[in-house]
This record gives structure tokens, C-alpha cells and sequence, in this order.
């Protein structure tokens, strides 16, 4: 393992490494144009499972005709032992909803620390589907629950019973069998804290790594589910889907605004999700050479996301917009690439800047970072990092005064006063606490507003801090915020923040025009997911692991090779 | 019923900031009741004793009322430590980082005991503190707690005094803070106005934390509601219209 010392170096100091700076990558536009990259983390929990040959087997497989029942199954690492429960249950139609506020679902689950006897089972059926309506304990890790996709679950289902595969244009439409409307952890629930399972649970001691391993787990019961449903109604007919068609489908996911407010109140984690992926990027910038072999990769990977970015369905116009943007950028980047030698990979970073879309800018890094998995894929390990947000009370009002010219100039210039800059405020609804963004529609709420305006709150601060230095320019931040305690939380941010490359998005997220889908991609794409489809500017739907190893993989050759999968070819009699 | 550090801390977040604590305020309050729960010093306890006292909007802000370069006087008026005392200890730090050592007398601040959380963090932060104040009238009881300079757990002892000792001061606290030098304060052992004294170390408080994140945290279902309708007034009503607001533009 790289020593942490080396790191640091590389991100500042004498030594560092030319990183973007955060007036471009923190841009709220540019965040959301984000894809996943091998730092995403569901490769980087693939690359474990498939290299530690985690042992993973269902052990209890209950499943009636129609594939209701309970399912167990025992996940054995080099250090651990792990359950994951699920249960499965019939649905009406008319009960199927993605939203939080939905109360059953088709499919809830659990991932448990050890193994679970016939007690403990019985245990969490009485609480994991009532999902928000239940508890659990400590030795549950992650809750989840999921929809079957009403496009696909029945087809897949009747053509494996009619002895034939799904057809590929299809499954490319859609390429899950199921939706997670929402995969809870870090002690929600009663569940256990991330304390825990980081100090206790090296497996899973990584950002949302067993949040992500439900969703690997979900998609394979998924699979297993359609072919034992196929088989209950047509034992002779039926046949098992090709490893190739499975390993296409994912797992869906519907994503609203509850996963916005994560990146404001985690601004410590999310400089350092950041910043690692950016000093991927310096890394390849300062010592790549693209030489014979990167270079063919790179084309490679460059004509696979051309053409899974072809592949990608949504009805939404903004988003298809998009992915034609990105479409055009990769067939300029091919030409581009014939027409004259790459002398070095900043060149054609730069050409990028100049002629491509922001989305295709970034599908450029993303393809440069899989080209050089000897410099990206050890930083997975620094994904994680304290944050204890501490003030520095003996910081002079002029030194803070000063730190925040330097570093909010994007918030100082944004004019709040402006009838459109604080439009949009952010709340928790009574139902459910579900995070909703209002307006001026909304006659109630302003004043119960979660403080996500960061720039505005910001701006505030240093209007009063301006006030007070030009009086008491040697006094420190302690006694500012003694006259002053309404800006103690937002000093304490800034302060704690100075030490990290990145951090606060820079966007005025209180403005009427406000794109909260940003947001949303760029948290997912840190997950990893494709296949963004917005279904309104306030959540969206995407496919997580598609292309990803099957149980049946692990223990096999593995190249790590699942970025951007393609509609594979299927092994019929016709193509043979 | 057993909840998880981070359930109670979100909770205790939105009942703290339905009180209108101020942003920055709220995460503490919430921590520093959530800490010694966590580490065996009955924090729900020490709340729900406290509840008709942490609400205090009414209240004059906390006051500075005398200075010199390494010691302050500074009153809370009434106000609960959740809500006065983190800035308090931020004063004593900014005076230690120029003076080597600092000295603050607290007046008029309840629920002192809650100042666990604030020297943890000042040990993490590369400050030493220490505290010390006498509480209550049958029985009065005396506490010390210090922490040095880069540890993660305070030094806590408690004592309970003689039917006829009664404090001389109520509801204030000695705060002595430093970045040079290393207090480790502890109640001596057996004065005569003492009737029994108890001490922890920070190896107990940090197998107690690791301990209660292992099975989470025990708390009645009553105080776990209590915690929760306090919160709600963050809360909007659900309307048709704020429904929009979720996904149906």
C-alpha cells in the first residue's frame, strides 16, 4: 500500500501535483456532468470481492412458484462473516411507487454482521418490509427494499419459461429487473453506526461499500429469481438466461432529493471523494505517456462510450441533449485523435476544455483514469477521512475576512439580493421527513429551511465580519462569535474547510433556476451508476452494475474491464 | 428500545434546532448529550432534567463581563450549557493560544456535566482543559474533569458532598485551559466533607463508547417520542403543494 505521506505530497506542498482548481471542478454544472470511473464505488467493492474471492452462498432459498418467500444467503471474506436476508412479497400494482413515501414494496432486505438463525430471522421479517416503519438492531448493516421494473420482470420471466432468452434490444431499453427506491445505512433505523462497521468491518470500511454490496447482492437474486420463477412454470421448457444477457442486467435505482442534502452537510468526504479522483487525474497528467498500448486502450474505451452512450434510453429532452453532446464530443475526439500524434495526455485534456461539452470533457477524464489503473486504483484506499468540523477560535477576523475572499469569491459574487437568488429553499416534509425543495408556491416552510444556502450563509457572515474587523481588526474569531453565535456554524465550516482542496459546491443553491439533478448525478456517479434517466428536475432513475461479474464469476479470471458496458451479442442459433 | 448514535444525533439535532438553537450550536447540543450517554454518564438523564431549562430563547446572550489578558469572567444567564458553553470554551482557547494558560469563571450555567463532549474535542484539537464545579444542594456534588492536549478522552471525577456543605457558588464552573502545559485534574481521595467520590478514566469512557456502538444505544420508548415531537416543529405540513416539491414538477 502507498504510503499516505506520498499522498499529502502529491495534493500540496512544494511537491504537489498540478490539480484542477475548485473554481472548476466544484462548479455545480460541471459536478453533475460527472460519469463513473474506476474510483466509483462499486468497482473499487468489485475489485475486492472478485480479488479476496469473497465466498457467497445462498443458503436458505424459500421461494414458492412465484418466487415469494425468504432467501438467505452467507457471505464469507478472508475476515467475516455476513447475511444477507431478503424477503420477497406480492404486490399489487396499483401499491408499486418509488417514492419514500411508499409503504410495501416486492422485495425488502438486509445485510447482517455473522450468520442468522431461525430467531433472528423471524425477527427481521417482522420489521425489514415495514422498512421505515420498523427497527432493527445493531447487527444489521444496511436495509433495503426494491420494485420490479413493470417493463421487464414479467417478459424476462415469461421468455425464460418459453425456452427463450430476452430480447437484447429490449433488456437495452431498461436493464434491471428491479428498482431500489432506497438503500439505508449508518445507523438508520436502528441500525448500526458507520463507527462501527469502519473500525470493526475492514470490508466494508469505505464509503457506502455495504450499501453498494446490497444493491451487487439485490441484482443477483434478481437473476435467480427469474429463472426460478421460469422454471416452477415451465419445468421443461425453461431455460437458464446465457452468463452474458445476465451479466447486462443491472440493478435499478430511483434517486430523489434526500441524496442533495449529503453533499452539503458532508463537506469534508466529499473534497476527499474528490480529491482523490482529481489527483487520479494529476497523476495521469504528470506521468502518463501515451505510448502504443495506453493509447489503443484509450481508443478502445472511447469508441465502447460512444457507443454506450448511444445505447442509453431516457424520454427526458434535457438529458438526451446531453448524451447527444457527448455522442458529438467522442466522434470529434476519434477524429481529433486520427488526424495528428498525442505528444501528451494534457494536450488533448485541453483540446477537450475547447471542443467538447462538459459531459464530454468528463467522460474523457473518466476514460483517461481507466487507462492507468497503476496510478488510480490505489488512491480507493483514501477514500475515507475524519469529519470533525473544528473551529480555530484564535484565527484573527482579518485572517478569516481574508480566508474568505480567497476562497468564497464564487458566494461574494453572487447578488442575494436579486428577486430570483433565494427563490428556492430546501425542507423536511412532516411526511417522512422527506426532503422537498419549495418556492414561492409554497405559503409555509421558508421559515423552517434546512441551511443548505452555503453561499448565502456565507455572504452573511462575512457582511457581519467586515462590520466587526474594521472595529476590532486584532480580535480573534472567538470573540467575533461571541457577539455574533449565529455565524459559529458557518465560521467553523469555513475554517475546517481551509485545509482541503475542494469541498463546497460552488452554486447558489437557493436560486429559482437551481438544477437539483446535478447534485444528485454527481453523488450517484461517485457510486458509479449509468444510464442517468431524469424523470423530473428533482430525481432520477439509473442502472447500478450493469456489466458487473455474476456470483457464479468470482473465482475466475476477472480484468476489471465493466466500465460502460455494451449490449453484448447474443448466443443464439441464428448468430451462430 | 435500542437506536443508533447517528438516529439520536439527527434527532436530537432537529429538537435542539426546533428550540431555535443556531446552526453550529444545534450539532453540539446534540453531541454533547448524545457523548455521555453513549459513555455511561446518563446523558438522557441529565436532559430530561434539564429540559425545562434548554429552551431558553428568552434568555440574555452569554455576556463577557471582565477580561485581562489571561483570565475572563463571563456570565451564561440561565442558560444551559448545550447552549453557551462551546462558546465559552472557544473564548478560553483563543486566550491560552496568547497567553500560554487561561483562566474563566462561568456563572449562572446549567447542566454543566454536558461539558464531557466539548474537553474531548478540546484534546483533539491539541488543548488541555479543565473543569471544575460544584452542583445541587441535597446532596451537593462536586465534579473535576480534565483532558490533556492530542488524548480523545477526559479524566472525570465526581463526589458527593456532606449533609452540611452546601456550594458556596451555584451553577458556576472554573475553566482552565492551556496549550503548553498538561492538566490532569482529579478529585483528591477522601477529604472529610466528602461522602464518596467516583473517577473515570479515558480508558473507560473509550471502552464504554465502544461497547454502546457495538449494540446501540438503550432509551424508553416515552423520551425517544419526547425527543422526536420536539423536533417536529422543523418540520413542514404536508400539502398538496409541498408535495410538488418532491419529484411531481
Amino acid at each position: 500500500m502507498i504510503n499516505p505521506a506520498v499522498i499529502q505530497a502529491e495534493l500540496k506542498g512544494p511537491g504537489a501535483l498540478a490539480l484542477r482548481p475548485a473554481s472548476q471542478v466544484m462548479d455545480l454544472e460541471r459536478l453533475g456532468s460527472l460519469h463513473q470511473s474506476r474510483l466509483s464505488f462499486m468497482r473499487t467493492l468489485v475489485r475486492r470481492i472478485m480479488r479476496e474471492r469473497w465466498k457467497i452462498e445462498a443458503v436458505r432459498l424459500e421461494l414458492d412458484n412465484d418466487g415469494y418467500g425468504t432467501v438467505v444467503y452467507r457471505i464469507q471474506t478472508p475476515t467475516c462473516l455476513y447475511s444477507f436476508v431478503l424477503f420477497s412479497s406480492y404486490l399489487a400494482p396499483e401499491d408499486r411507487n418509488d417514492r419514500v413515501i411508499a409503504t410495501q414494496w416486492d422485495l425488502t432486505m438486509a445485510l447482517c454482521e455473522g450468520e442468522v438463525d431461525e430467531a433472528y430471522v423471524e425477527q427481521l421479517r417482522q420489521n425489514v418490509p415495514k422498512q421505515e416503519a420498523g427497527r432493527v438492531d445493531a447487527r444489521v448493516f444496511v436495509l433495503s427494499r426494491a420494485n420490479r421494473s413493470a417493463r421487464n420482470f414479467d417478459y424476462v420471466v415469461d421468455q425464460l419459461a418459453s425456452g427463450a432468452q430476452p430480447d437484447l434490444k429490449r433488456i437495452s431499453q431498461v436493464g434491471y429487473l428491479y428498482r431500489t427506491t432506497a438503500v439505508y445505512g449508518s445507523g438508520k433505523l436502528g441500525m448500526a453506526d458507520w463507527q462501527k462497521v469502519a473500525a470493526r468491518h475492514s470490508d466494508f470500511a469505505r464509503p457506502f461499500a455495504a450499501e453498494m454490496f446490497t444493491c451487487f447482492m439485490l441484482r443477483n437474486f434478481s437473476l435467480t429469481q427469474v429463472e426460478h420463477i421460469a422454471k416452477a412454470r415451465a419445468p421443461e421448457q425453461a431455460v437458464a438466461m446465457q452468463p452474458q444477457i445476465k451479466r447486462y442486467f443491472g440493478i435499478g435505482n430511483s434517486t430523489g432529493l434526500g441524496m442533495a442534502p449529503y453533499l452539503i452537510n458532508h463537506p469534508l468526504l466529499i473534497s476527499r471523494w474528490i480529491e482523490m479522483r482529481e489527483l487520479a487525474l494529476a497523476r495521469i497528467r504528470a506521468f502518463g505517456v501515451p505510448g502504443t498500448e495506453r493509447l489503443a486502450r484509450f481508443r478502445t474505451l472511447a469508441a465502447r462510450a460512444h457507443q454506450h452512450t448511444v445505447e442509453i434510453v431516457t424520454e427526458d429532452a434535457w438529458q438526451t441533449g446531453k448524451n447527444q453532446q457527448v455522442i458529438e464530443d467522442l466522434a470529434a475526439l476519434k477524429s481529433h485523435l486520427a488526424g495528428q500524434p498525442l505528444r501528451d495526455w494534457n494536450s488533448l485534456i485541453a483540446w477537450a476544455e475547447q471542443h467538447c461539452s462538459l459531459q464530454g470533457q468528463e467522460m474523457v477524464n473518466s476514460i483517461l483514469l481507466e487507462v492507468y489503473p497503476d496510478l488510480v486504483d490505489e488512491l480507493e484506499d483514501y477514500t475515507c477521512v475524519g469529519e470533525h468540523q473544528d473551529l480555530a477560535p484564535g484565527m484573527s477576523v482579518s485572517e478569516l475576512k481574508a480566508l474568505i475572499e480567497e476562497r468564497y469569491r464564487w458566494a461574494l459574487d453572487i447578488d442575494f439580493s436579486a428577486p430570483r437568488a433565494t427563490e428556492t429553499f430546501w425542507y423536511r416534509s412532516q411526511e417522512k421527513q422527506e426532503p422537498r425543495l419549495g418556492g414561492s408556491e409554497l405559503d409555509c416552510g421558508r421559515a423552517k429551511q434546512m441551511p443548505l444556502g452555503i453561499g448565502l450563509r456565507v455572504v452573511q457572515c462575512y457582511q457581519g465580519l467586515c462590520d466587526y474587523a474594521a472595529q476590532h481588526p486584532e480580535h480573534s474569531c472567538a470573540y467575533f462569535l461571541f457577539l455574533k453565535p449565529e455565524y459559529r456554524g458557518i465560521v467553523r465550516r469555513i475554517q475546517s474547510l481551509r485545509h482541503s482542496l475542494y469541498g463546497d459546491i460552488q452554486a447558489n443553491l437557493l436560486d429559482q433556476d437551481v438544477l437539483p439533478m446535478h447534485l444528485l448525478r454527481c453523488k450517484l456517479a461517485f457510486f458509479g451508476v449509468s444510464k442517468f434517466d431524469p424523470r423530473s428536475r428533482l430525481w432520477v432513475r439509473n442502472t447500478m452494475f450493469q456489466g458487473a461479474p455474476l456470483l457464479d464469476d468470482i473465482g475466475q479470471p476477472f480484468d476489471d474491464d465493466w466500465f460502460l458496458p455494451l449490449t453484448p451479442a447474443i448466443d443464439t442459433e441464428d448468430a451462430r | 428500545m435500542r437506536i443508533s448514535l447517528n438516529e439520536l444525533n439527527a434527532t436530537l439535532k432537529r429538537s435542539f434546532e426546533g428550540m431555535n438553537y443556531f446552526v453550529g450550536t444545534y450539532e453540539d447540543a446534540a453531541q454533547m448529550v448524545s457523548w455521555l450517554e453513549m459513555h455511561g454518564e446518563q446523558g438522557f438523564g441529565e436532559l430530561e432534567r434539564a429540559l425545562a431549562y434548554v429552551n431558553d430563547e428568552d434568555k440574555a446572550p452569554v455576556e463577557l463581563l471582565f477580561e485581562d489578558a489571561s483570565s475572563a469572567i463571563v456570565d451564561c444567564h440561565g442558560r444551559s450549557a448545550l447552549n453557551s458553553l462551546a462558546l465559552v470554551l472557544d473564548l478560553a482557547h483563543a486566550k491560552a493560544l496568547k497567553a500560554g494558560i487561561a483562566t474563566l469563571k462561568v456563572q449562572h450555567c446549567h447542566n454543566r456535566k454536558f461539558i464531557l463532549k466539548l474537553l474531548a474535542d478540546c484534546g483533539r484539537r491539541g488543548i488541555s482543559m479543565m473543569a471544575y464545579w460544584q452542583n445541587g444542594t441535597q446532596p451537593a456534588t462536586e465534579h473535576v474533569a480534565s483532558i490533556s492536549a492530542g488524548e480523545q478522552y477526559p479524566r472525570y471525577s465526581e463526589a458527593v458532598l456532606k449533609a452540611d456543605c452546601s456550594p458556596l457558588e451555584k451553577q458556576t464552573m472554573t475553566l482552565i485551559c492551556s496549550d503548553r502545559v498538561n492538566i490532569a485534574a482529579q478529585l483528591m481521595s477522601s477529604p472529610n466533607d466528602r461522602v464518596s467520590c467516583r473517577s473515570v478514566e479515558p480508558a473507560t469512557f473509550a471502552a464504554t463508547g465502544l461497547a454502546t456502538l457495538e449494540s446501540g444505544i438503550e432509551i424508553s420508548e416515552a423520551l425517544w417520542q419526547t425527543f422526536n415531537q420536539l423536533g417536529e416543529k422543523v418540520l413542514v405540513e404536508n400539502t398538496e403543494a409541498s408535495r410538488q416539491g418532491a419529484g411531481g414538477r
